[in-house]
């Protein structure tokens, strides 16, 4: 079996906004070129690093958005460089670009110029704001995009007096842009398939934010309405009741997923009865599953809250989430990320993947695949490139650039 | 009319909620015909959602539901009745893509596991979204956006350090599952344009999200480190790249905030032009990244002094005309009315639907040059493409249909 994007080449010249965009196309089966000026990507700066040594091969950054590329180090800014892509480009099916709008053109490496002898390029650019308007030239981060596009807006406390606004961390705008941009990625070579045209996709993070914040945008659009930011839970227009409640073991459970059948509530009744907690769980008005309902701001909710605290305090975590999940209840543990290498179900999925690190002697283990695909399987090929790992074998193979050519590119600083 | 990627694309959507309906919103905007299959006594919950405009009662006015679902058609089914089952195999005979959000049995409960699916339809596309997965040891336990949250660690890495976790305000996996189904099933698309060989993609809510949490996973799988330390998670403070100062600060107004990040030191020499400190560059306090990290807490009370009596949005302007990364707060009616980026990029647009009226819909983040996205066709009333479908796609007569309907085929 092979993957879905098999043959298919792909110029990534992403900056770390838009590297999961080659990394998802990478793990479908294509052959991604990672084009990284020769001193190194800015992702090989961003930490966390290896054993904590700052160092551009030890980024665990880099690894992970860029497991599975090879590695062209060449700057695109002198006139040699550029040319040597551009003449890459032509055997590309697809080019991946998060440059500030304005900064490819005049190195002859825009849509325009890359698409002009090859009308089937599908060029994919990821920018902050989008290629035009206002604010298409505007400094950016992780965090403003959050901000501006309105995540920020739903998320932080109401029982901590004078919290802001908080955002989730580990860089979820760059995900949210980039899931976009695979989209329009594969949306543009499908249409190529079908017809022979190439295009450019623009994706704009702060569109892509805007359009993920739920009930944030519908309350706007209808109504003009903001919602309040409550702690751990969905924002709205009224106070709702908590949904994470610490355990006997000091851990959070989210109680969010009531049972919704009759049969599954009795169940959890009679589990909590067991413990000796039931409360007033037993009445009969919570047989109704509405009455149940979490977010609504409804006495009986709140109630039934108040039981399930205490039988939640009494109870170590697991028992709680085991017990309440095989009897209908979608309650979770509060996790930190890395305790789910602990877990059987991933093991029995075969999530985690073990990529060898053959220069450290050493394989490490990673998250694999956000969908398992049957005919064509997801699939990791292996670690981030070494800076220029793959410089000299691209070049000669796909150019024709002779061993002399090679050192005189180097000699002036053009590749790596 | 341009064309659109997705046109003679057709979806059998039998998903409700926010993840399903989020990856075929994404196919129908760009062309798909997306056939809701909806069961009036089991009704998408999101139908219910508010918010309703004024005086309108569900299940058609529901804002939150015409979101998810514009450019799709709606029709009435019931797939434990027989009769409805067998309508429901006549469809997916004519369609190319199958998406559906359930608890992991119950298509199979059905009897349209993946092997019946393509008993009726060789080369057709599966698309399951579910909290765990179709295999291991758990398939059997369900996710909300929120419970994939939680166990993911998207969940923990959002909030106060010193505080439990502030989470995510919305059901953030909701759509991200969406786009991590809607990118599978584009793969699935063109794997089936070359060979014409379907396939089952198996989604599950919680793997989609547990690959947000990348660095954070290897930095204890290569260096033993545990997310749950002191000083995780960061607020709103820098983790990785390091950066000082980098935090949120009150403004003027209620609930006004402004983000403001220097990632370089010429971003760093800029705010302290703009907030009129220039001695702030050889202050020992702030001169050197590794000193404002040290002296955050001063340094961000320094910056709250500036920013507490002004309006962000003039705060940010300014910032921003020197080059600073600095970003007002937004909630969404600021976005949709106030945002000149958004206006000038035509992020709302106008859209007619029968109950809620004329309205704005939001926008589409990928713009084609040559296959732009739809926005024009609000979302389907309940069973509102009843004739379209069981008439005119499935072959039904009249008579036909009207005996689904008394048969309570139709739900």
């Amino acid at each position: 079996m092979s993957g879905a994007l098999d043959g298919i080449r792909v110029l990534d010249l992403c900056d770390p906004k838009g590297q999961y965009i080659g990394r998802l196309l990478a793990n479908l089966g294509a052959d991604v070129i990672k084009i990284e000026p020769p001193r190194g990507d800015a992702a090989r700066r961003i930490g966390p690093f290896l054993d904590d040594v700052p160092h551009p091969e030890r980024s665990l950054f880099w690894w992970y958005y860029n497991a599975g590329k090879c590695s062209l180090a060449l700057d695109i800014f002198q006139p040699d460089g550029a040319a040597l892509v551009r003449r890459l480009a032509a055997s590309a099916r697809i080019v991946l670009e998060s440059f500030t709008p304005g900064v490819l053109a005049p190195l002859g490496l825009d849509y325009a110029s890359l698409a002009a002898p090859h009308a089937d390029l599908v060029m994919t650019s990821l920018t902050p704001f989008g290629r035009s308007g206002p604010w298409a030239r505007w400094a950016w981060s992780d965090a403003v995009a959050l901000a501006l596009g309105g995540p920020m807006s739903m998320c932080g406390y109401d029982d901590v007096p004078g919290a802001p606004p908080i955002r989730g961390t580990e860089h979820q705008a760059f995900h949210i842009g980039s899931h976009y941009a695979a989209i329009g990625t594969l949306l543009a070579l499908f249409h190529c398939d079908r017809t022979g045209e190439g295009q450019h996709v623009d994706v704009s993070v702060h569109e892509a934010c805007a359009c993920t914040i739920e009930a944030g945008m519908p309350y706007a659009l209808l109504q003009g309405r903001s919602l309040h930011r409550h702690t751990g839970r969905h924002a709205g227009p009224d106070p709702t009741e908590p949904w994470q409640y610490p355990t006997a073991d000091g851990r959070l459970i989210n109680l969010m997923g009531m049972p919704r059948s009759d049969a599954d509530w009795i169940a959890i009744v009679d589990w909590i009865g067991e413990q000796g907690l039931v409360g007033n769980l037993r009445d009969p008005e919570l047989r109704d599953a509405g009455k149940r309902r979490l977010g609504l701001s409804q006495e009986s909710a709140r109630q039934m809250l108040a039981d399930l605290a205490r039988f939640v305090a009494a109870t170590p975590a697991l028992a709680v989430y085991h017990g309440g999940q095989s009897r209908g209840a979608a309650w979770s543990v509060v996790r930190s990320p890395e305790e789910n290498l602990a877990d059987p179900h991933w093991l029995d999925r075969g999530f985690f993947v073990d990529v060898e690190h053959d220069d450290l002697g050493r394989s490490i283990t990673y998250p694999g695949a956000p969908y398992q695909l049957s005919a064509t399987p997801w699939e990791q090929r292996g670690r981030a490139p070494h800076l220029g790992q793959h410089t000299a074998a691209i070049l000669t193979r796909d150019l024709g650039l002779t061993s002399p050519e090679l050192t005189a590119l180097a000699a002036a600083g053009i590749i790596a | 009319m341009p064309p659109r990627a997705l046109n003679g694309i057709r979806v059998a959507d039998l998903s409700w909620i926010v993840a399903g309906p989020q990856c075929t919103r994404v196919l129908a905007d760009f062309g798909a015909e997306v056939i809701r299959v909806e069961n009036p006594q089991t009704l998408d919950s999101v139908r219910l959602s508010r918010p309703h405009p004024q005086g309108l009662d569900p299940p058609d006015s529901s804002g939150l539901f015409n979101l998810f679902n514009r450019n799709k058609r709606s029709i009435t089914l019931n797939a434990r009745h027989p009769d409805g089952l067998a309508a429901l195999k006549r469809l997916i005979a004519i369609s190319d893509i199958v998406v559906e959000n359930f608890s992991s049995r119950v298509l199979e409960s059905w009897g349209l596991g993946y092997p019946e699916l393509r008993a009726i339809r060789s080369d057709i596309i599966y698309v399951s979204l579910s909290g765990f997965g179709h295999s291991g040891r758990n398939r059997d336990y369900t996710t909300w956006g929120p419970t994939a949250q939680a166990l993911s660690g998207l969940t923990v890495m959002s909030g106060l350090p010193d505080k439990p976790p502030a989470g995510w305000g919305y059901s953030y996996m909701d759509h991200t599952a969406g786009y991590s189904a809607a990118i599978a099933t584009l793969a699935a698309l063109r794997h089936r344009g070359r060979t014409g060989e379907g396939q089952h993609i198996d989604l599950s809510q919680v793997e989609a999200g547990m690959v947000l949490c990348g660095p954070a996973i290897l930095d204890y799988t290569a260096n033993g480190r545990s997310y749950r330390r002191a000083g995780n998670p960061p607020g709103n403070r820098a983790a990785w790249p390091k950066a000082a100062p980098h935090n949120s600060y009150r403004c003027a107004g209620e609930d006004a905030w402004i983000v403001i990040t220097c990632l370089t030191h010429t971003q760093w020499r800029a705010l302290c032009t703009v907030l009129a400190h220039p001695e702030w560059l050889q202050d020992p306090r702030f001169a050197t990244l590794p000193s404002r990290l040290r002296n955050q807490d001063a340094l961000d009370t320094l910056i709250e002094g500036w920013t507490t009596g002004r309006d962000p949005r003039a705060a940010m302007q300014a910032l921003q005309a020197n080059g600073v990364p600095a970003g007002m707060v937004q909630n969404g009616p600021a976005i949709a009315r106030d945002d000149p980026q958004m206006r000038a990029r035509g992020f709302t647009a106008r859209n007619v639907h029968a109950v809620l009226g004329d309205h704005l819909t939001d926008g589409t983040p990928a713009h084609l040059s040559r296959t732009p996205a739809r926005r024009d066709a609000a979302a389907p009333l309940l069973g509102q493409d009843n004739a379209y479908v069981y008439r005119r796609l499935l072959g039904y007569s009249e008579e036909g249909l009207r005996e689904l309907e008394a048969a309570g085929a139709l739900g």
